[in-house]
């Protein structure tokens, strides 16, 4: 089992290096992002150019380049952005952090709580219009555009009905929690629903796929002859094992949210986040915040990938050989 | 030489922080071209007490870059620097033409120049004190002056290189010393500096932030988010480009001079970053937010001059937005394409693209009107779409493929995709190419790329006709394989280039004389087409309700430090 | 989903005497809501095939071209396309909006002053262009690495399992957005491949390529499984070669799974389009995509958000009909195979 874990570790980090030899790389290969340039400004001297190229190190071999930032981002942790120069990278990302667990432990709660019912619900209605009608539902949530449906959710809120309905609706952006706990969950209710609803969907989906399933097994089989009621059936014993892939799932997404997938959502309602961070040094083209940013974000990703795998292998040690 | 980033759409949520000038936008002419609001008259009363204190808070999608007034070189942090730096001569601060005026600052007053225009002799003012308590001295102006190099400042090589011992500055930065260059006598309290060559502009440039006058123990490095003290009515406490910039009152600010540099009426100002410029207008209407940096969505324009009117202030420009055009390159390096499409092009048309005739007005000229040299000629009047298909068989480019770069903000992909749907029409195979705003500027200046044709912007640095016809179309400007070729269109014509230089000579004897051969070269310059002018954009401020005495500066915008929220 | 999920092979009561495609054919006819939503799919793709029948002959339009200064019938009375605001400081220019009239801007008019109707349903074949060939494309490369990664395991599948998890741990986002910005100003050249810049192939092979590991590795953990079944045993024993084991023996087993994901890959693959249009980095103008015309209809939103509103709406009704189909190609073939959607 050691053995499987450290393998498991050392493959992430060969993934970790990997991309971060891809971000540099693809940055290099992109025309127009010289940083030396868009600082220079219009019509700079080439001799400035060149002595603004060489306090960013530019006129280093790639791979120097590559071994300097690194050393920045993980040895000295002083990494400085390129576009707005004496901003730390690592604080900035520190400083979205809380922004986007705040977004996405909210988002999950209400993802669950309503994947679970709603799956459930369907499934044990199988055979009822019930079912048919909670899975549409589920479509729904599955098949809109969530940037869409956060922009429209905006136009309502804040233009259409915000003189009526909604003039409870705060404008777009972030309370931190320590400095108003109300106002904090009223800025972040809207983005909760609108990533819930996509989540809330997948679940419910994946989890009344499971349900039927068990409810098909033996050992189902085996408590209806006991004589349990279908309701004890269906909690106690064919809910529980169809929540396995549902919580291993959920390590998955939940991961890959932390690390700041859920840039649409930020993006639309202006939430500073992991995620519009990302997007906004994508944007700026701004190579050390990507850098951080994005692996920042592979690694909750391959992080939680490893842990579901590990957590797996310990369920059935024929992974482990695999 | 600036330029601004995008303008009035809504999209583009992305920041326009990068470029290094990227910028702001403008407001307020002269007395009110068409805007409103009640403010504004009460520039020449002197200070009013009874506006005094109170904090201003201003929105914008991002920070700038570099808090470094040597360094940065974005309209959106000129403009706040006039509240916080100095340097020998300003430009008045205050609304209207007279803004172009320029005064002196932290000289007593304005410089005797030798006989040869070669050599510029300041008086210190005494008693001016920085942020940090200590006086401003002649040593500090020095170091200064030598810091524009060492920190490579981006215009270190152009408008400040014709100081002596400027070249050699330029070129090994960490050795600078101007000590022919810059002279400073103690006893007498002046500061002398000489010119390699006459230039006639040289006073405007050192008006501008990158010849600010800072403590001459500044660290020779850009400062970045490192606030510096400097010699204004506000200071920096503190900077992060993705949260706020806030500026306190200078404690040991006294009034010296009103027109050069006018104490400010908020105690504090706060400028927050991180809102969309919907978010932004939405928290303005609101009274959440004082002022709006970002060009105004266009969705808003029309919301915004109706029930807001009296909060919404509109100004001329002096910038113009532009089709560079590719002149090495086919179908453009036939004059008869490139003046196909200047017939083609209705400017009406594109002018509604940046929120109508309101807010932009159709440009004939390269020089925008107010900018010393503009003439009134319009020698592409009415699109032509017959004439443009003719002169396009007569080059013998029809059915050549063309594509059209343009950045990704909304007004930039209309115009972009007006031009190409234009292209089709008068017999090409258009294309449009749509590329992220933060590298559209620096991929265009590079003959690398092969761009044949793109949609840009250029915000007058100070007011001259050379800011515009020289830096954009002379062939010093034209650097083939950098990414710093601001003659984007690669265009360069000799005859041309000396007649440019003959006006620059003639600007130091005869300006009147000066003015009219820059309408000439522009006259032919529209004529060779190169470039196409579109139009003069506007600029919109929107301000809260509580606000008042805006003033619009021609060269910095808006006086941030004058506005009233009391 | 994790890579190290067995997916179980075909479970499906065995009739006699019929193939197991041909059962899994009855069984989505019998399907009702199978059906109704592969109805209504093909519904939208005919609409949108006869996007020109559209804008030539009840529009009569081209909704390619800028009609900045055009002028239209609203009422009876002729209006322009463009309005510039005269109230107050006048300042603004708003399209005109939906007038209900197919022969005049049905939905109102973009900032172009194109009819917003018929490019919608211009829009819809380059979004279901994009969504099938994508899918197709992804499922073909995916099917090869993952079994050729699970079929032989050892260091081929160490790197081919490394590889998508490079591509797997990059965010989706960030992965189509550093390609396109490359791609979409210089192109692509692999080899003998030229895809040149704008062209509708880069938003189809950037999406194919974001989502391979996701279909890739349940099919490879499939084929691993198939590895230790006798069949193959059986095929090594007669000395068959790799090639011809893959193509005839473990092939044929794992179709029913990649055929299962076409549809929902489909939608999904439509949804990141739309989504990378809105980050501005998918179909190129003048084409258009629902993308884009959301993206378009966006920096009108106050003004006209019909525009942004319908496209939506296209995307995803599209999106659940491909979803509720899927659903009844999974039950009918593999009932057990675990797909889920991306943020």
């Amino acid at each position: 089992m050691i053995g499987y874990i450290l393998r498991r570790f050392g493959a992430a980090v060969l993934v970790l290096f990997a991309i971060s030899v891809l971000v540099f790389l693809i940055f290099f290969a992109t025309p127009g992002v010289d940083p030396a340039a868009r600082i220079a400004g219009k019509n700079a001297d080439p001799a400035t150019l060149e002595q603004v190229r060489a306090s960013f190190g530019f006129d280093q071999p790639l791979p120097v380049q590559y071994l300097m930032m690194m050393k920045h981002l993980f040895v000295s942790h002083d990494l400085t952005s390129f576009v707005n120069r004496g901003t730390l990278v690592i604080p900035q990302i520190m400083d979205a952090v809380p922004v986007t667990l705040s977004l996405v432990v909210g988002a999950a709660v209400i993802w669950m709580v309503l994947g679970v019912a709603m799956g459930t619900l369907a499934g044990a209605m199988r055979g009822t219009l019930v079912d048919p009608l909670v899975m549409l539902l589920g479509v729904f949530g599955v098949s809109l555009p969530v940037y869409w449906l956060g922009e429209v959710v905006n136009l309502v809120t804040q233009k259409e009905l915000h003189d009526s309905v909604f003039s409870w609706v705060p404008p777009l952006g972030y309370v931190p929690l320590s400095q108003s706990p109300g106002q904090w969950a009223l800025h972040l209710l809207l983005p909760w629903l609108t990533l819930a609803l996509l989540y809330a969907g997948i679940y419910a989906r994946l989890l009344r796929g499971e349900l039927i399933q068990a409810l098909n097994e033996d050992y189902v089989r085996t408590a209806r002859a006991k004589g349990l009621s279908e309701r004890r059936i269906l909690i106690r014993h064919a809910l529980r094992c169809s929540l396995i892939p549902i919580v291993s799932l959920f390590g998955l997404d939940f991961g890959a949210l932390v690390g700041g997938a859920a840039l649409l959502t930020e993006v639309v309602f202006g939430l500073p986040g992991v995620g519009k961070l990302t997007y906004q040094a994508l944007q700026n083209l701004d190579l050390p915040v990507i850098m951080g940013t994005v692996l920042y974000a592979a690694f909750f990703v391959v992080l939680a990938n490893a842990v579901v795998d590990v957590l797996y292998a310990r369920l059935d040690p024929r992974v482990r050989r695999a | 030489m600036k330029r601004n980033l995008p303008i009035a759409a809504g999209a583009a949520l992305l920041a326009l922080s990068v470029s290094a000038c990227s910028g702001a936008s403008s407001p307020a002419g002269p007395a009110g071209s068409a805007g409103t609001a009640g403010a504004s008259q009460a520039s020449s009363a002197g200070f009013q007490e009874q506006h005094k204190g109170g904090t201003l808070r201003l929105q914008a999608k991002s920070g700038d870059g570099t808090l470094d007034p040597h360094i940065n070189y974005s309209n959106g942090n000129w403009q706040i620097f006039q509240a916080m730096y100095d340097g020998l001569l300003a430009f008045k601060k205050v609304g209207g033409e007279a803004s172009y005026d320029l005064v002196p600052d932290l000289a007593e007053a304005m410089p005797q120049v030798s006989p040869d225009g070669r050599s510029y002799t300041f008086t210190l003012r005494k008693g001016v004190k920085f942020a940090g308590g200590g006086e401003v001295t002649a040593d500090d102006v020095v170091a200064s002056f030598e810091r524009i190099y060492k920190v490579s400042g981006p215009t270190s090589g152009t408008f400040y290189a014709g100081i002596v011992g400027a070249a050699a500055c330029v070129k090994k930065p960490k050795e600078c010393t101007l000590d022919k260059g810059v002279v400073a006598d103690k006893a007498k309290n002046t500061i002398t500096i000489n010119l390699v060559e006459p230039d006639s502009e040289f006073p405007l440039k050192l008006a501008l932030p990158h010849a600010a006058v800072l403590p001459k123990d500044t660290p020779d490095k850009d400062q970045g988010t490192k606030p510096i003290g400097g010699t204004g009515p506000y200071t920096a406490v503190s900077y992060d480009p993705n949260k706020e910039l806030k500026l306190v009152r200078n404690p040991h600010f006294t009034e010296w001079s009103r027109e050069a540099q006018p104490q400010g009426y908020p105690d504090e100002i706060v400028y927050s970053y991180g809102l969309t410029a919907e978010a932004a207008v939405t928290a303005v209407q609101n009274g959440q937010a004082d002022w709006v940096f970002d060009p105004l969505p266009a969705d808003r324009l029309s919301e915004i001059g109706t029930k807001y009117a009296s909060q919404a202030h509109v100004n001329q420009l002096s910038a113009f937005w532009y089709l560079p055009l590719n002149t090495n390159l086919a179908p453009f390096d036939k004059p008869e394409a490139r003046q196909a499409l200047n017939w083609a092009i209705d400017r009406q048309a594109v002018v509604k693209m940046f929120g109508g005739a309101n807010v932009a007005q159709p440009a004939c000229t390269l020089l925008p009107p107010g900018i010393p040299g503009h003439a009134d000629f319009c020698d592409f009047p009415q699109p032509d779409l017959a004439k443009a298909k003719d002169l396009v068989q007569q080059s013998g480019t029809a059915g050549q493929e063309v594509a059209v770069v343009v950045s990704d903000d909304e007004v930039s992909k209309q115009i972009g995709e007006y031009v190409r749907s234009t292209l089709e029409q008068i017999g090409y195979q258009a294309k449009l190419k749509v590329i992220s705003t933060n590298i559209h500027f620096t991929y265009i200046q590079n003959d690398k790329n092969k761009v044949q044709a793109s949609v840009s912007q250029w915000y007058a640095d100070y007011p001259a006709a050379s800011d515009f016809l020289h830096v954009l179309l002379s062939c010093a400007s034209f650097r083939s394989g950098s990414d710093s070729s601001i003659n984007i269109s690669g265009y360069c014509d000799k005859d041309i280039d000396a007649r440019m230089a003959e006006a620059m000579t003639l600007d130091r004897t005869d300006k009147n004389a000066a003015n009219a051969k820059w309408g000439e070269i522009d006259r032919d310059l529209t004529k060779a087409s190169p470039i196409i002018p579109l139009f003069t954009p506007k600029q919109v401020d929107f301000v809260s309700s509580r606000v008042g005495n805006y003033q619009f500066h021609k060269q910095f915008f808006m006086l941030v430090s004058q506005l009233w929220v009391k | 989903m994790s890579g190290a999920e067995p997916v179980p092979a075909v479970a499906a009561p065995v009739r006699p005497g019929a193939g197991p495609w041909r059962q899994a054919a009855t069984r989505i006819l019998r399907n009702r809501s199978a059906m109704t939503a592969g109805a209504g799919l093909f519904l939208i793709a005919l609409v949108c095939l006869l996007a020109p029948v559209y804008a030539g002959s009840i529009a009569h339009t081209d909704p390619f071209v800028s009609n900045i200064s055009g002028t239209t019938v609203v009422g009876g009375q002729e209006v322009q396309v463009l309005q510039q605001s005269t109230e107050g400081l006048g300042l603004g220019v708003t399209p005109i909006g939906p007038t209900g009239d197919p022969g005049h801007y049905l939905l109102g008019a973009d900032n172009q002053g194109r009819d917003v109707m018929a490019r919608l349903l211009y829009g819809g074949r380059n979004s279901l262009l994009i969504g099938v060939s994508s899918a197709l494309l992804c499922c073909a490369l995916a099917t090869v690495l993952g079994v050729v990664a699970g079929y032989f395991g050892g260091w081929i599948d160490a790197v081919l399992s490394r590889f998508f998890d490079v591509i797997w741990a990059f965010p989706v986002y960030l992965l189509a957005i550093c390609l396109s910005v490359v791609l979409l100003t210089s192109g692509l050249h692999l080899g003998p491949v030229h895809i040149d810049a704008g062209s509708l192939a880069l938003p189809i092979v950037i999406i194919a390529l974001i989502y391979v590991p996701y279909v890739a590795r349940p099919l490879r953990g499939q084929v691993m499984a198939l590895r230790g079944k006798e069949f193959l045993h059986a095929a090594v024993g007669l000395g068959a070669s790799d090639l011809r084991i893959m193509r005839r023996e473990v092939l044929p087993n794992i179709l029913p799974t990649v055929v299962v994901f076409l549809p929902l890959m489909t939608a999904l693959n439509m949804l990141t389009e739309s989504a990378l249009s809105f980050l501005s980095v998918g179909v190129q103008s003048p084409d258009a995509s629902w993308g884009t015309i959301i993206n378009d209809g966006l920096a009108l939103l106050y003004t006209r958000p019909m525009i942004t509103i319908a496209a939506g709406l296209f995307v995803a009704l599209t999106a659940v009909a491909l979803n509720v189909f899927g659903d009844g190609v999974r039950d009918a073939l593999d009932p057990n195979a675990r797909l889920r959607g991306g943020a």
